[in-house]
């Protein structure tokens, strides 16, 4: 039977090549796309690793101010935790969640360069303003001033990679020619920082109290950014009251103050609109192939009216007809999907993109089973026209 | 000839509907996510108010500085750079600087508005041609006395005042400090993000130190070359003025930077990372097109799919004229025209999608300010494109349709 349908196609190879060029592409389209879905859907689907809701950030930025700056900043941090209404205050860098700015780097433990990390300068109230979870060692705290080396925090991710199976906590890491040096005091759970759809990639945090900050950095990413912790339900009211505030210290420093979940809506509109675009064009091409597909076929099947009377009238039913037609798209489809399957291998293979290669196999079966349900969705309606053909009436027709 | 080829085309339309329908829906989607495209492309780049004079700006965006140990520094130069180097060039009629935008929170009783708002100099009014509804830019007596004054955009006057109109004089509250508006512009897209702000002040105001002998900053520079200058005479003589630059920083090696046009900015630090080789302009439409031609291809070899069971049902039709003695060529031609009639007929429902597509977008405000609308250079692309694609969906089925025998295909048999 399959080698018969085989037959058939090869008859037919001049128009049947350019449906399988089609279902090829097809099947690429639809690769590509499942492969981003699949992506974004398991990072999506991890815990962000902290709380974002009631958090603000402020940006101080102190222009040509250069006086005074810690105690400045330090006088800030302190009004702030006063103020009604605020719940915790900590300092950090530019790169706060769901910002469009990151700092990243490599660590070296016993002279083995560790994966590309995302680093993060913060200070010991740190962790109750984005409310981190610990799970291994501790947090950060006054402890660590007086400690001969500089004390670090690294998420589960980072443990992973570098110390598999090990406790991490006491572990040294040096920078690459070994003169600085690092000790692992706490592992926390996840902090995926960069937006819901970002990977759960290795991260260390750094100590920077506030005690250490000596003067105004002139480069923008260094700038000092304050996250906030407010009572639930606060809004405008409070904001412009901690404006006043702090502007009552700085004089002329610049503010801006937006809520993490405002900038949080603002990093999805970045990354969902790709998505998003690319998901429409995308779905308008293959709804292209489908109709396509149908009217090639239903074409196709008016063509071989002679060929199914013959068939017919020496005794074949009309299923026999219709899953032979059927059949046969579902061959020409396999060889494509074939075709498709050697080119979308390569991704996996040579490692195009940093991505588990888990994720492409998944992807390919996703595109797989779509372009399989596509073409018997296209192939169905004709075969049924072609079962239903009276013997009589096409026999007469030829 | 042309007329009874339409004629029949048409006939052909009508009598398979379906196929009809697949035909146009691939042919008309096709062309508007590609018409989209395009006049997303005309909003960034076309010359439109302000940027009307974009044809002859080019702009210094990015200097990068290398340093002894291989790494590199990427920002925009710096307010001191531009005034000590770049206000030093012969050639450019006229140069203006500004800072990036930033936001800046402003508070009307217990609602909180946020500005975009950028620091200017007064040249900056004379290079981009703002539509000012009322009052006028700030001059350069504004500039040197620092002068708080602002020019808003009408969405500013609207949401801080209430009303657009009779605006100018009062104060506005920006940055934290007290200004007062001295004009009111219409909005500017945000994709312009040359021109685009909400709020515009002179840059002597700027709590920032703008004297700073360092060579990054934030701001830009835009050089307007005289009529009938090439841009690339603003870069030759930038890149000797670069020659002569002492950098203040000892770690820094060398010195990068750029007089380039809107696409080849954006290029030469996307695909070139600021190199000085080449600006990647011709790489990144080359690149682009290639994209274009992608997507095109799989409605392309739908309808080539389409349009050769089409001919072949006509192959009756196809066999009496070739036995009247018509050879390929014409027959080529005629299938070839009927399929670009198609296309046409496709291209023209495709611009109707993409302008209420547009409106779409444009209403739903999902870019700041963007007003996508469709001109003479966006239809022009757009019937260039449907022709493109005509001939590419119609030449195989043509060629392999002239190519039946007449004896078969009178009998109506197809391969």
């Amino acid at each position: 039977m399959i080698r018969h349908l085989f037959t058939l196609i090869w008859n037919r190879k001049r128009s049947n090549f350019l449906l399988i060029a089609e279902i090829v592409l097809s099947f690429f389209v639809l690769f590509v796309v499942s492969s981003m879905l699949v992506y974004n859907y398991y990072n999506y689907r991890q815990p962000l690793g902290y709380e974002y809701q009631n958090v603000w950030e402020l940006n101080l930025d102190p222009g040509a101010d250069t006086i005074a700056y810690r105690q400045k900043l330090q006088l800030v941090v302190q009004r702030l935790k006063a103020s009604k209404g605020v719940v915790n205050v900590s300092k950090t860098n530019s790169n706060t969640p769901f910002s469009f700015s990151n700092m990243n780097g490599h660590l070296y433990y016993q002279h083995k360069q560790s994966p590309l990390i995302d680093n993060y300068d913060v200070e010991d109230d740190f962790r109750d303003v984005l409310k981190l979870n610990v799970v291994e060692g501790r947090w950060f705290d006054r402890r660590d001033a007086a400690s001969t080396r500089k004390p670090l925090v690294i998420n589960s991710a980072m443990k992973n990679a570098m110390f598999p199976g090990e406790k991490a906590v006491g572990k040294i890491f040096t920078d690459e020619k070994g003169t600085t040096e690092w000790q692992v005091v706490g592992v926390v759970d996840k902090y995926r920082a960069s937006s819901d759809f970002a990977e759960d990639v290795p991260v260390s945090f750094r100590r920077r109290p506030l005690e250490d900050e000596v003067a105004a950095k002139s480069f923008s990413y260094e700038i000092p950014v304050l996250l906030v912790r407010v009572q639930p339900g606060s809004g405008a009211v409070l904001e412009q009251q901690l404006i006043k505030e702090i502007t009552n210290v700085t004089k002329t420093w610049s503010v801006t103050v937006s809520s993490l979940e405002q900038n949080r809506t603002a990093k999805l509109k970045v990354v969902v609109t790709p998505f998003l675009a690319l998901g429409m064009v995308c779905g308008f091409l293959i709804l292209n192939v489908t109709l396509g597909l149908f009217g090639v076929l239903w074409y196709n099947i008016n063509q071989r009216k002679a060929e199914i009377g013959i068939r017919r009238a020496l005794g074949a039913t009309g299923n026999a007809i219709g899953s032979q037609f059927l059949g046969e798209m579902l061959v020409v489809t396999t060889l494509g999907v074939v075709v498709g399957l050697v080119l979308a291998m390569q991704f996996p293979l040579l490692g195009v993109f940093s991505v588990a290669s888990t994720v492409y196999f998944q992807a390919m079966i996703v595109a797989t089973l779509l372009i399989f349900s596509l073409t018997a969705i296209c192939a169905w309606q004709p075969s049924r026209i072609a079962a239903a053909i009276q013997p009589a009436v096409s026999l007469r027709e030829e | 000839m042309l007329l009874s080829y339409l004629k029949i085309a048409w006939k052909v339309l009508l009598r398979r509907k379906f196929f009809t329908f697949i035909s146009l829906f691939g042919i008309s989607f096709t062309l508007m996510v590609l018409l989209v495209v395009v006049a997303m492309v005309d909003h960034f780049k076309g010359a439109h108010a302000p940027e009307s004079q974009i044809e002859r700006i080019a702009f210094i965006s990015f200097t990068r500085q290398d340093f002894k140990d291989g790494g590199a520094m990427n920002t925009p130069p710096s307010p001191y750079f531009i005034n000590k180097y770049v206000r030093a060039m012969k050639t450019p009629e006229k140069i203006a600087m500004f800072s990036q935008f930033h936001g800046t929170p402003s508070y009307v009783g217990n609602t909180k508005l946020e500005f975009d708002l950028r620091f200017t100099d007064n040249v900056f009014w004379e290079i981009f041609n703002f539509n000012f509804l009322e009052g006028k830019p700030y001059n350069a007596n504004d500039l040197r006395d620092a002068n708080r004054v602002v020019v808003i955009t009408e969405t500013t006057a609207k949401q801080y005042f209430g009303t657009a109109r009779g605006v100018v004089g009062r104060e506005i509250e920006v940055d934290q400090r007290k200004f007062r508006v001295i004009g009111v512009v219409s909005d500017v897209g945000i994709i312009r993000y040359n021109s685009y702000a909400e709020v515009w002040a002179p840059m002597t105001t700027s709590k920032a130190d703008i004297r700073k002998p360092v060579i990054e900053g934030d701001y830009y520079a835009a050089l307007l070359a005289p009529e009938g200058t090439d841009i690339a005479a603003l870069d030759a003589e930038y890149q000797q003025i670069l020659k002569r630059v002492s950098i203040p920083n000892p770690d820094i090696t060398k010195l990068h930077s750029h007089a380039d046009g809107l696409m080849a900015t954006i290029t030469r630090q996307l695909l070139g990372r600021g190199s000085d080789e080449s600006n990647h302009l011709t790489k990144f439409y080359v690149f682009a097109f290639g994209l274009a031609l992608l997507f095109m291809l799989l409605p392309a070899l739908n309808l080539v799919n389409i349009n050769l069971s089409r001919i072949m049902e006509r192959s009756s039709e196809i066999g009496v004229r070739k036995a009247f003695g018509a050879t390929d060529g014409t027959l080529i031609g005629q299938f070839l025209i009927e399929n670009i009639f198609l296309t046409l007929l496709g291209g023209l429902l495709g611009l109707g999608l993409a302008f209420v597509a547009l409106q779409l977008l444009s209403d739903s405000n999902f870019i700041s300010y963007a007003q996508f609308t469709l001109n003479l250079r966006v239809f022009a692309w757009a019937m260039l494109a449907t022709v493109f694609f005509g001939v590419l969906s119609g030449v195989y089925p043509a060629f392999k349709m002239s190519r039946v025998q007449p004896v078969q295909a009178l009998k109506g048999g197809t391969n």
